[in-house]
């Protein structure tokens, strides 16, 4: 052959189309880079959506004490419609902080590097999201000051919680799935607390994230028992964040209503929950992204593994849809039949076919490699996802319950401003958390980004010296 | 008082030369402090493996029993209530507060088992007074090398410049 072979092409992994990291950095200069929303003063877009939240939350505390003053009857609830809007927000927002956990912790399990970048923003996001559903099964309690009751603890009462009940198994599961996520993310936390503590000229700056770091050296001791039990952290929170839907879905599967009571729940709950989260996580990543500027370290490799996820999840919800359906119709009961058929041509059609587009067409959209990149079209279907998972939730709960057995018994539902104001208000909550949360603590996550980095140019200094390698021996 | 010697490096392939040529030449209580984990640093520094998998399976299945038998005593012992005629003793219905109470316990001793491994919390260690060695969470790759009396710290002096530190340090505080 008289042309020499071009030499192999200076990447790892001839299959990856986008890089992880658009640019090499110093260290130095990545971790100022990934420092500097927490380090320099915020713009006005940051005040701006601030104080929406901020408004959106006080309608949300004036919600609470109407419901505590006057009671639930402020809701639209009624008898047969008793979980209406409460649940559907409750299992709306758990469902969202599945995502973060997936990210977080079943990705780090199967070793994919791409979430090193995510898995701070989609943590935090988990936390907001299970503190707003927490709200709503306290508040639907009607007594919510009795709370405690839920909670075995040995009393004058000489009455213990009934644990056959799923109410009690989700007051566990919920419980333990917040702690479980703040401790994962506070563990995640500290090697970057030290980096801020480090970075910070100011010393009152230096003085909280020197307490919050607990005094991080990044001693070769201390970084073993840090990755051992991150790693064990994660092992546990990948079966623990199937078992909280399953959870969840146990509270309508083990009742006898028509559109409930069926196996297809735990699996079809969990696909949905981890569908909706992904599409929260594309919600505020994109625009957190380019206000931070943090194109360099979430790439386009970043936006199209998760429309990847988004699309693989949104099959399995789809497949939930069709199982949901043809068990109506296999069980040759018409209490069954009846409630699908209302879902398709009653009067919950049109939520139903919004909710079909939503999480079963727009998905589809990520087949083409080039719209999974598009971050306007990925923002814009996410917010159709959210929207399409919140009415799923909604005519799931609410459609069985409004049409069941005895049609004298039969009663729609219409929400009261008091709802409506629960679920904007938790929106808000969750969006100033979130914020306040990208303001004062790292929202990316700085030494494993150095980690990866650092891995990826040993890979391509190895890459090049066995091209290098190769052309010398031609 | 204890008395350390500090190193810097620029990279951590060269660190974990120098840490090993310093274990050969004889200096064994040594620490690497290091913006992420380095590989093999663990290996030369013949640091055990963590067993910390060991609390938390103990932990897990300490909180898995106590949450079984604490159903078991409030359904079935203290507060016999008969529910749809099922059985006081309802094992299957028990498991899911028994699996998540076993997660939790674990997750707990797993996070206190890390953090009091490490010796946190702990904000006034005397390697933290020293504003060169800020850059061991940012960009700079450092040795400790624990020593005695005044010959110890300049032996490790000689020792970390001789194997490429940029930067040497004697510091001394409490332990």
């Amino acid at each position: 052959m008289s042309e020499p072979l071009p030499l192999a092409p200076v990447t790892a992994d001839p299959l990856v189309v986008h890089p992880l990291l658009e640019e090499r950095r110093p260290d130095a200069q990545l971790g100022e880079a990934l420092l500097r929303p927490v380090l320099t003063a915020p713009g006005m877009g940051w005040w701006a959506l601030v104080g929406v939240c901020a408004a959106l939350s006080v309608l949300l505390a004036v919600a609470i004490t109407i419901t505590f003053v006057t009671g639930v009857g402020t809701w639209g609830n009624n008898i047969p419609v008793a979980w209406a809007f409460g649940i559907t927000n409750f299992v709306w927002w758990i469902g969202i902080g599945h995502a973060g956990t997936l990210i977080s912790a079943i990705l780090l399990l199967f070793g994919m590097k791409w979430r090193n970048s995510v898995n701070r923003m989609a943590e935090a996001m988990t936390l907001f999201a299970l503190v707003c559903a927490a709200l709503f099964p306290l508040l639907h309690l009607g007594r919510p000051w009795k709370f405690y009751y839920l909670v075995p603890y040995p009393s004058s009462l000489r009455m213990w919680p009934q644990f056959r009940s799923p109410l009690t198994w989700d007051v566990v599961a919920i419980t333990t799935y917040l702690t479980v996520s703040v401790l994962f993310w506070y563990l995640g936390l500290l090697p970057d607390l030290a980096t801020a503590r480090d970075t910070a000229k100011q010393p009152w700056r230096r003085r909280v994230w020197g307490l919050l770091s607990l005094g991080w050296r990044g001693s070769a001791r201390h970084w073993r028992h840090w990755r051992t039990g991150y790693l064990l952290l994660a092992g546990l929170a990948t079966p623990l964040v199937v078992s909280v839907h399953t959870i969840v879905s146990f509270d309508f599967a083990v009742a006898q209503l028509p559109g409930w009571h069926s196996t297809v729940f735990p699996p079809y709950f969990v696909a949905g929950a981890i569908f909706s989260g992904l599409a929260m996580v594309l919600s505020l990543l994109i625009p957190a992204r380019r206000a931070l500027h943090l194109h360099a370290v979430v790439t386009q490799a970043h936006l199209d593994a998760l429309a990847r996820l988004l699309l693989v999840s949104g099959l399995f919800v789809a497949y939930g849809y069709v199982q949901e359906h043809f068990f109506g119709w296999y069980s040759g009961s018409p209490y069954e039949m009846h409630v699908m058929n209302i879902l398709r041509t009653g009067p919950y059609a049109p939520a139903f076919w919004t909710v079909f587009a939503c999480n079963v067409l727009v998905p589809q959209l990520f087949w083409s490699a080039r719209l999974r990149t598009q971050p306007v079209v990925l923002w814009c279907a996410a917010l159709l996802v959210n929207v399409g998972m919140w009415l799923e939730r909604f005519i799931i709960i609410v459609s069985p319950l409004s049409e069941d057995f005895l049609p004298s018994s039969w009663r729609h539902y219409a929400p009261t401003w008091v709802d409506l104001s629960l679920l904007s208000g938790t929106v808000g909550l969750f969006g100033l958390g979130f914020l306040l949360f990208l303001r004062f603590l790292p929202p990316v996550p700085i030494s494993e980004v150095k980690e990866l980095q650092h891995e990826l140019e040993a890979s391509e200094a190895f890459a090049h010296d066995v091209s290098v390698r190769q052309g010398g021996a031609r | 008082m204890s008395r350390w010697v500090l190193g810097e490096f620029r990279s951590p392939e060269r660190m974990v030369e120098a840490a090993r040529a310093l274990r050969a030449s004889g200096f064994l209580r040594l620490d690497a402090h290091t913006p992420y984990p380095v590989e093999d640093v663990d290996a030369v520094l013949g640091l055990p493996a963590s067993r910390l998998p060991l609390l938390a399976l103990l932990a897990g299945v300490g909180g898995a029993v106590g949450a079984y038998v604490v159903q078991w005593f409030t359904q079935a012992v203290d507060w016999p209530l008969n529910v749809g005629g099922r059985p006081l003793h309802s094992g299957p219905a028990f498991i899911p507060v028994t699996f998540e109470s076993a997660v939790l316990a674990a997750a707990g001793a797993i996070f206190l088992g890390v953090i009091v491994a490490c010796g946190l919390p702990r904000v006034t260690h005397p390697f933290l007074d020293q504003e060169a060695f800020r850059s061991a969470s940012i960009d700079g790759f450092w040795l400790a090398v624990a020593v005695d009396g005044s010959e110890g710290v300049d032996a490790a002096e000689g020792a970390l410049r001789q194997f490429g530190a940029a930067v040497v340090l004697a510091v001394e505080g409490r332990r």
